[in-house]
């Protein structure tokens, strides 16, 4: 234990500013900056390469102004195509979350062993990257915005289904024991206890979801899954970084908008009633 | 629609006695894991209809544990519990469950569902009876049942918040909301478990005074768990008490007085 100071008039003793760390947090300390210096070597770190780059940076975006609007027809209509495939996605994932969660949640759960069954199968979902899963849907069923969609609602049931069994872990146990004690179902109690508690968790989870997606979606494009990610990739390729910076703007604009809707749309939610 | 809650502040009027039983426990003893003395033992006693009961303890002396074991909430570990008559010791499954709908529930916290409104909330009383999707949510609710989720609104003095956010309701407006759930489950006995504990004297007083005049009005048995030994003299009609994990105490509760009862919380 580390000694106490005196304090000037030498009366009373006042504890010190900083304790001295143990051995084991002081080695793990060590351990971690050495592997992140090690990192910095592995993840390619180079400020030489960087200074050399930076005329290139500066040429390309030079190029990129001003934006180019040839196609703007076009990208629109892909960037449509982007939100409607993250919208529909995200509704679609949203909706089998929920029995995913109910199955997955410690007090919804009809058995252990669903439970668990549940909870790997939603850990799979999430822990593969969205874009494998899109290669994956490539292959499955084709090029274009239904591979995309596909991706969304997998990587959604991932995300929703361990957020929404966990926001209904944490509803209050009080109203369902009050509800058992005059002996209501359990799917009466999920339904009147369970899912309006968890439900301002559920609606921001979702929300939260829908940014993702919408994100997500336009990277899905590079890869074939439908989107303005193809326009994007197809202008890179072909140097027109002009048009290239019209696609972002578009899709800074998109994004822009979904986050500003949802969170208004969460605040008009919260303050519902039935 | 003619509402109970006031005038709130009169000596309430106590029932004669009932010769039928509402609820008998005979011989109950409950041992939590890895202790070994009983939370209580031997318990025996026996509610009449539409009388009032009073359930005084320490903290500690199992009082809660014992209500929650009368309707098996708390699995007791030997003794036999009788609601109206009907054995309850030996049901399972759904038939435990269609007996205990016939018992209304008042926690010390109200247990509502906080983001509904208080007419949903009290419209969840009929679950007890009826399952399924028109008994979740007043919008969807059969109108018989929406009038008589009502009607329990306005016997609690409420009516004119149906539409309030419970947590939007104070403490002793969301315990009234409680009991009009309770009542619509137009159950045959009515426990409550420290109904007031978590409001102040006046709310408590309200609560209680509620309590008294719904179970008189309505000839329901009541059973309740009290802190206050000036609720369970006034309140009830008859008082038991727990001590040192025996029922030492069952008597009317007019030879009973606060001094005689302040022995139970030494």
């Amino acid at each position: 234990m580390p000694e106490a100071q005196l304090s000037n008039d030498g009366k009373a003793p006042f504890p010190p500013r900083f304790q001295r760390p143990g051995w084991l947090s002081t080695a793990l300390f060590a351990l971690f900056l050495g592997f992140f210096l090690w990192s910095l070597a592995g993840a390619g770190m180079s400020i030489r390469e960087l200074v050399n780059g930076l005329p290139n940076i500066a040429t390309i975006a030079g190029e990129m102004f001003p934006p180019s609007t040839d196609r703007a027809g076009p990208i629109m209509a892909a960037i449509l195509v982007t939100f409607q495939m993250a919208l529909v996605g995200t509704v679609i994932g949203v909706i089998l979350s929920i029995p995913m969660a109910l199955l997955a949640g410690r007090n919804t759960s009809p058995h252990p062993l669903v439970r668990h069954v549940a909870r790997s199968i939603i850990s799979f979902l999430r822990t593969v990257p969205d874009l494998a899963w899109a290669l994956f849907f490539v292959v499955s069923v084709g090029l274009g915005p239904f591979a995309g969609t596909l991706t969304i609602i997998v990587d959604t049931i991932g995300f929703c289904g361990r957020f929404f069994a966990e926001a209904m872990e944490e509803v209050d146990p009080g109203p369902s024991e009050a509800l058992d004690s005059i002996g209501t179902s359990p799917l009466d109690r999920i339904a009147v206890v369970q899912i309006p508690g968890a439900l301002p968790s559920m609606i921001n989870t979702s929300l939260f979801s829908l940014e993702k997606a919408v994100r997500s979606s336009v990277v899905l494009g590079l890869v074939g899954a439908g989107g303005i990610g193809a326009e994007l990739a197809a202008s890179m390729e072909m140097f027109r970084y002009d048009q290239a910076a019209y696609i972002i703007l578009m899709i800074f604009i998109l994004v822009y908008a979904v986050e500003h809707l949802s969170s208004r749309l969460r605040e008009r939610l919260m303050h519902q009633s039935q | 629609m003619t509402s109970l809650a006031s005038p709130l502040l009169q000596q309430p009027v106590f029932s004669e006695p009932s010769t039928v039983s509402s609820l008998q426990v005979q011989g109950l003893t409950k041992r939590f894991q890895g202790t070994t003395a009983p939370v209580f033992r031997n318990v025996c006693f026996n509610i009449y209809k539409g009388q009032s009961v009073a359930l005084i303890g320490a903290n500690g002396a199992g009082k809660s544990t014992l209500l929650r074991c009368c309707v098996r909430l708390i699995e007791p570990d030997e003794g036999n519990i009788l609601l109206s008559g009907e054995t309850l010791s030996s049901k399972r499954g759904r038939e435990l469950k269609r007996a205990r709908n016939r018992v209304g529930f008042v926690f010390q916290k109200h247990c509502l569902v906080p983001r509904l409104s208080a007419l949903t909330n009290v419209l969840h009383g009929n679950l007890a009876h009826r399952s399924g999707p028109r008994n979740w949510s007043q919008c969807w609710a059969r109108q018989a049942d929406r009038d008589r989720a009502l009607h329990y609104l306005d016997l609690v003095g409420l009516a004119d918040l149906w539409h309030k956010r419970c947590d939007q309701l104070s403490g002793g407006q969301a315990q009234r909301v409680a009991i009009a759930r309770a009542l619509m489950q137009e159950p045959s006995i009515l426990f409550a478990d420290e109904p007031t504990a978590s409001l102040d004297p006046k709310s408590g007083q309200v609560i209680m005074e509620l309590f008294a005049r719904l179970s008189r009005a309505q000839n329901l048995t009541l059973f309740f768990v009290s802190h206050h030994v000036d609720h369970a003299l006034h309140y009830a009609d008859r008082i038991i008490g727990l001590r040192d994990s025996e029922l030492q105490l069952d008597a009317a509760s007019g030879t009973e007085n606060t001094v005689s009862l302040r022995g139970f919380y030494a």
